[in-house]
């Protein structure tokens, strides 16, 4: 069965090795430069520098993190789309790897060939989901590792690993993602029997699993923490500290929300020498004493749980699918 | 004498529709058998059902003694060669062969690739290249280099032409004559067959309605040919029953089974071929004909 395992899909090791090389083309020069310009720049020291401090103090100088985060942006933030295109990588591993895998035997009439020889249907089973869902583990540690390292600047020059589609590119969810698209590959071929509508059910059940665990679920693994600053102040909170930042307003003194999805920071008419300070005068619109911004956040520090949590998630959806794809071949296929 | 497939009341059923259905069959070792009928008469069920792709929903199944689809330890001892022959079509002959070496406790590469050579089946390209009596060789050859006790091959001839389609029973004939393995050969046509089969079942509507030795069959069912008789006329002293009759103005020919010898001078007997027993039998799917003294005896024809 390795042999007829290998000898099937020998093919497609060499496709996805093929891949894997020119993804590493990619990634690769692109990544050391990042690497270099993230430490040469002074950013990478001056973020170790201000750690994961919750506010940092506002006025010049004291905020120079985000004047080199924003230079390293300027410069490498169009590599930013790259990682949403990493994101397909799963998909594409479910689509090519998992579909075809019992969907294929099924439409060209071979499992009525292989499964009358003499190794049973569970065994068959067994050796060839077990081949392929350790090759798409490989395949996935290694990409993950690889996307682990590149995104690491950009990270920290976002301030956070944690917002939609930057975490989904590392830590350990990718592996998740792919062993739920193969698994969902080799199920959706169990029930139509047909390769193309399994890659069809296989795009649109990935798609719309990923999007209600991302969207819908994962803000919610723990229970949100609150963060409320008033609009003017010395401080401001840090944003380069690793939070994930589901939610900001600005509210009134009686809780009452003016605006949505926006934050303002105004400076204090302080005595502080500050060149930009404007003069006294009439307290700016929007400034208003008692006014104050909310964070809805989760913070940084649960990154490495919320990690855990999908790729359990998604790990377990894809044991249920591999037992129920065994139990069609063993009884609903013929 | 022993049997090799033998069912009791097997059924099957896609959804509503029973594809097979209180099937009681028994097949003795040694024989080849036709399993004829139209399609969509339940055939490839009831193959199917015999090799363990398929559980019954009614009734039982036993195969060489087993249960096929509880019992994945049969499958070596039995070949079987599904409809069209698939194989893979990226592989090529000799990566066929190992994996029926890789997957079967009792393989016989060397009998099998020497038929091969013999038909000079080309060996170092892929078999979706090659032509399909090609394939049903090859196919063919994987399900005898098990060495099988027990052959099933579902409709192997139907996509073949006249010359591939001899070619291809001389082969299967030459391959089992010596080992006496029992087959059981499906077709629509029992023409094809013919020539190869000893035992004939005939499948219609999803039940079973003939059922017997080719040689019991052919000697038990006679032509009469005579003066035009009335429909409602006795017939001769000998007849059990008449399958088919057709008139002229003058003559009447009646399909007949026998229990004993026309002795009746005013009609003149002629044997008839298998292909035209069942026609006749499919023609009329009322008349049916199980095998005499047998427990299994059992009136299928209500």
């Amino acid at each position: 069965m390795i042999w007829m395992t290998w000898r099937q899909h020998r093919q497609q090791v060499l496709f996805v090795l093929i891949g894997m090389v020119a993804v590493s083309a990619l990634i690769l020069p692109t990544g050391l430069r990042m690497h270099d310009v993230f430490t040469d720049s002074g950013l990478a020291d001056c973020l170790r520098r201000t750690g994961d401090a919750e506010f940092v103090t506002v006025g010049p100088g004291s905020n120079d993190c985000a004047e080199l985060a924003n230079q390293f942006l300027a410069r490498f933030g169009n590599l930013q789309p790259l990682a949403v295109l990493f994101a397909v990588l799963p998909l594409l591993v479910g689509l090519f790897l998992g579909a075809p895998l019992v969907a294929r035997e099924v439409e060209l009439g071979t499992h009525r060939l292989v499964w009358t020889q003499g190794v049973s249907r569970l065994r068959w089973a067994m050796i060839k989901f077990g081949l392929i869902g350790t090759g798409c583990l490989a395949i996935a540690t290694a990409y993950t590792l690889l996307l682990s390292w590149w995104i690491r600047p950009l990270n920290g020059a976002n301030g956070s690993r944690f917002t939609v589609l930057i975490f989904d590119q590392q830590g350990i969810v990718p592996i998740g993602y792919t062993l739920f698209a193969v698994a969902l590959g080799i199920f959706a071929g169990t029930v139509s029997g047909k390769v193309m509508p399994a890659m069809a059910t296989t795009l649109v059940g990935f798609l719309a699993v990923r999007l209600l665990v991302a969207g819908v679920a994962r803000p919610h693994f723990q229970a949100q923490r609150e963060r409320k600053f008033p609009v003017t102040s010395q401080v401001e909170p840090n944003q380069l500290n690793g939070d994930w930042i589901i939610h900001v307003g600005i509210y009134n003194s009686s809780g009452v929300q003016v605006a949505a999805n926006q934050q303002r920071s105004c400076r204090p008419e302080s005595p502080s020498p500050s060149p930009s300070a404007t003069p006294a005068g009439p307290t700016p619109e929007g400034c208003e004493e008692g006014l104050y911004n909310l964070q809805i956040y989760q913070p940084g520090s649960r990154f490495w749980l919320f990690q855990t949590i999908e790729t359990g998630i998604f790990v377990a959806l894809a044991a249920v699918l591999v037992i129920l794809a065994v139990y069609r071949v063993r009884r609903r296929i013929s | 004498m022993s049997t090799v497939l033998e069912t009791t009341g097997l059924g099957k059923r896609y959804g509503g529709t029973w594809a097979l259905r209180d099937c009681t069959l028994r097949l003795p070792a040694g024989r080849v058998a036709a399993l004829v009928g139209p399609n969509g008469a339940g055939k490839t069920t009831l193959l199917h059902l015999a090799v363990g792709l398929l559980r019954p929903d009614a009734g039982t199944v036993q195969v060489l003694g087993r249960t096929p689809a509880a019992d994945s330890g049969l499958l070596t001892r039995i070949g079987f060669v599904a409809q069209d022959s698939p194989l893979y079509p990226d592989f090529t002959v000799p990566d066929l062969l190992k994996m029926g070496q890789k997957l079967n406790q009792r393989w016989d590469s060397e009998f099998a690739s020497a038929r091969l050579e013999r038909l000079r089946i080309p060996f170092d390209r892929k078999v979706g290249k090659l032509s399909g009596g090609q394939r049903a060789q090859v196919a063919l050859a994987l399900a005898l280099a098990k060495r099988p006790e027990f052959l099933l091959l579902d409709e192997p001839v139907a996509s073949l032409d006249p010359l591939a389609r001899r070619e291809f029973l001389q082969a299967l004939m030459g391959g089992v004559a010596d080992d006496g393995t029992t087959v059981l050969l499906s077709s629509h046509l029992v023409a094809d067959l013919e020539r190869v089969c000893d035992y004939l079942i005939v499948l219609q509507e999803s039940r079973v309605q003939v059922l017997g030795s080719v040689d019991d069959l052919l000697a038990e069912h006679q032509v009469l040919i005579g003066p035009r008789r009335a429909a409602a006329q006795a017939s001769p002293a000998g007849v059990a029953s008449v399958i088919r009759e057709s008139h002229t103005d003058k003559q009447s020919t009646l399909l007949v089974r026998t229990n004993g010898p026309i002795l009746d001078p005013a009609w003149t007997t002629r044997d008839l071929s298998l292909e035209d027993l069942v026609l006749a039998y499919l023609a009329d799917p009322s008349a049916g004909v199980l095998p005499g003294p047998s427990p299994l005896g059992m009136d299928l024809t209500s």
